[in-house]
């Protein structure tokens, strides 16, 4: 597969075509996304459509958009004009098509990128692993017998398999980590509040975040800038102009670099410990720094989660139990009983932490965490295990990134391997506001060859 | 909080807020209360200055 930069700069060019681009991934995607189970939708009418308009503009010889002739995949609570937006829900099967394309997909077209498909996720994305009743769980490219993590599974899965070289996701408590460390990918999760949410299928107005997928740090960098921007449309987006990633002017080995103890060292499994240290000392990092509100603050986000998400979704609950899924449904109840007190204390509580989190980054740049405990479990699990203590697989996945979302820090997840068959992903997180800062660590790690992105064979082309 | 309590206390709300579950869905939805009564503890009972604000976003 060809990264969206290769793509935009071979059409830009004139060495390859849009159509022939397009085609070569819609065979791709009918070809490897039986095993893998990704794609809800393929957009390809849609596609062609804007392939043909790039080649228009092209024939023209105006300047084409950064991101011209890519394609590209959405998490199926996105937003397409004429499309029905699952949000995973069988429940939502029966709405209207949407109107409009949401915020991101509007800013991806302006930027050149070619829509291919919707992805498959965690019903509601209520959930660490896309074990999805109605559509099937979306499977991981690097063993298909292992979940693909969640709750934007089928945009990591995708990225990993090869058929797309930019996907978009969200994250409420991990949804672009957890799926990114699982499988081998890079993942960023802007600041809370950086990219819009317009458009899309919400969970938790309070936590939900977006983001883009990649193989490569120089993709993510390129969507991540396609897609920002103030829009008045979503109460919660910034209302602040663009700022363009320059990773180039930042000089990554004069950032002061912590290690996260602590909370994240007691959670991380044998796998992930290494993968941090292989990490720390490439970045000669400082280690154990204490965020001592770490377990206050996931405590916060699994009740705000579970208050806001319940609230959202209890009417539909009560008239309709039966649809909803199985494996979250009363986990969805149960937080529509939360007390008032407890969900206010949460939000006092973030805000506390937040502050806490601020103290750090006074003597640090960027703090360094595991995002998943362990690699991948096998699609299933009910338990998994950590350091000796065995505990409820589905709820755990987020351990990790749950403290961070909670406040709303900007972090890019990179792939480890430390010699492993399945690979995890180290979280690098950053103040508000300074994704730059992630990228730059991020592609100095990827040019060093400490995290790599592994096209598993099974799902390479045949002239790879 | 005593698992008694906890019952009580989800059926009750149950109730409050309109659902109509069997018994196996009541006992179901117990179990992640009480998942989320413990998850709970590890802040709520947190002392907090009163100028901590809980940043709701509504901005007419």
């Amino acid at each position: 597969m060809m990264s969206a930069r290769a793509i935009a700069a071979g059409i830009a060019q004139g060495e390859i075509g849009t159509s022939e681009i397009l085609e070569a991934t819609l065979e791709r995607i009918q070809r490897h996304d039986p095993a893998l189970n990704c794609f809800t939708a393929v957009t390809a009418e849609r596609a062609r459509r804007e392939a043909a308009a790039i080649d228009e503009l092209r024939k023209t010889g105006a300047p084409l958009p950064p991101l011209a002739g890519v394609p590209y995949a959405v998490k199926n609570l996105f937003d397409i004009e004429g499309e029905v937006t699952l949000a995973g829900g069988k429940i939502n099967e029966g709405n209207a098509p949407a109107s409009a394309d949401a915020a991101l997909v509007r800013h991806m077209k302006q930027a050149g990128a070619i829509l291919v498909g919707a992805l498959n996720m965690d019903e509601h994305a209520y959930g660490f692993t896309t074990e999805n009743t109605h559509y099937g769980p979306s499977r991981n490219p690097h063993d298909i017998s292992h979940i693909a993590g969640g709750s934007s599974g089928g945009s990591a899965a995708a990225i990993a398999g090869g058929m797309v070289p930019i996907t978009l996701g969200s994250d409420t408590n991990g949804s672009i980590r957890v799926p990114s460390s699982l499988c081998g990918i890079y993942g960023l999760k802007p600041t809370f509040g950086r990219l819009s949410r317009s458009g899309t299928f919400p969970f938790v107005h309070d936590l939900d975040h977006l983001g883009p997928f990649a193989s490569c740090v120089d993709d993510l960098i390129m969507s991540y800038d396609a897609m920002q921007g103030s829009d008045a449309h979503d109460p919660c987006c910034a209302q602040k102009p663009a700022e363009m990633t320059n990773v180039d002017g930042i000089d990554v080995a004069s950032l002061r670099i912590g290690i996260l103890g602590g909370w994240f060292e007691h959670w991380a499994g044998a796998q992930a410990r290494e993968a941090v240290q292989c990490v720390a000392a490439a970045l000669k990092a400082e280690r154990n720094i204490e965020f001592t509100l770490a377990e206050a603050a996931r405590s916060a986000a699994f009740v705000i989660t579970g208050a806001q998400g319940g609230a959202l979704h209890r009417q539909n609950l009560i008239r309709q139990y039966d649809h909803y899924e199985p494996l979250s449904r009363d986990r969805l109840i149960a937080g529509s009983l939360i007390p008032s007190s407890w969900l206010l204390q949460a939000q006092r509580v973030r805000r506390t932490a937040y502050e806490e989190a601020m103290t750090l980054f006074e003597r640090f740049d960027i703090l360094i965490a595991p995002a998943t405990p362990v690699p991948a479990p096998t699609i299933g699990s009910e338990t998994i295990e950590i350091n000796g203590e065995t505990i409820a697989a589905r709820p755990s996945m987020g351990i990790l990134t749950q403290p961070i979302s909670c406040i709303g820090l900007p972090v890019c997840t990179v792939p480890v391997w430390s010699g492993a068959s399945l690979p995890i992903g180290v979280q690098l997180i950053a103040a508000p506001w300074r994704e730059d800062l992630c990228l730059a660590v991020a592609r100095q790690l990827e040019q060093s060859g400490i995290s790599q992105f592994r096209l598993p064979p099974a799902f390479m082309d045949t002239d790879q | 909080m005593d698992q008694t309590n906890l019952k009580t206390y989800v059926c009750s709300t149950l109730q409050l807020q309109g659902y109509a579950l069997d018994e196996e869905q009541v006992h179901r939805v117990t179990t992640q209360f009480t998942r989320i009564e413990e998850m709970s503890r590890a802040m709520r009972d947190i002392s907090l200055p009163l100028s901590i604000d809980p940043a709701a976003v509504f901005r007419p």
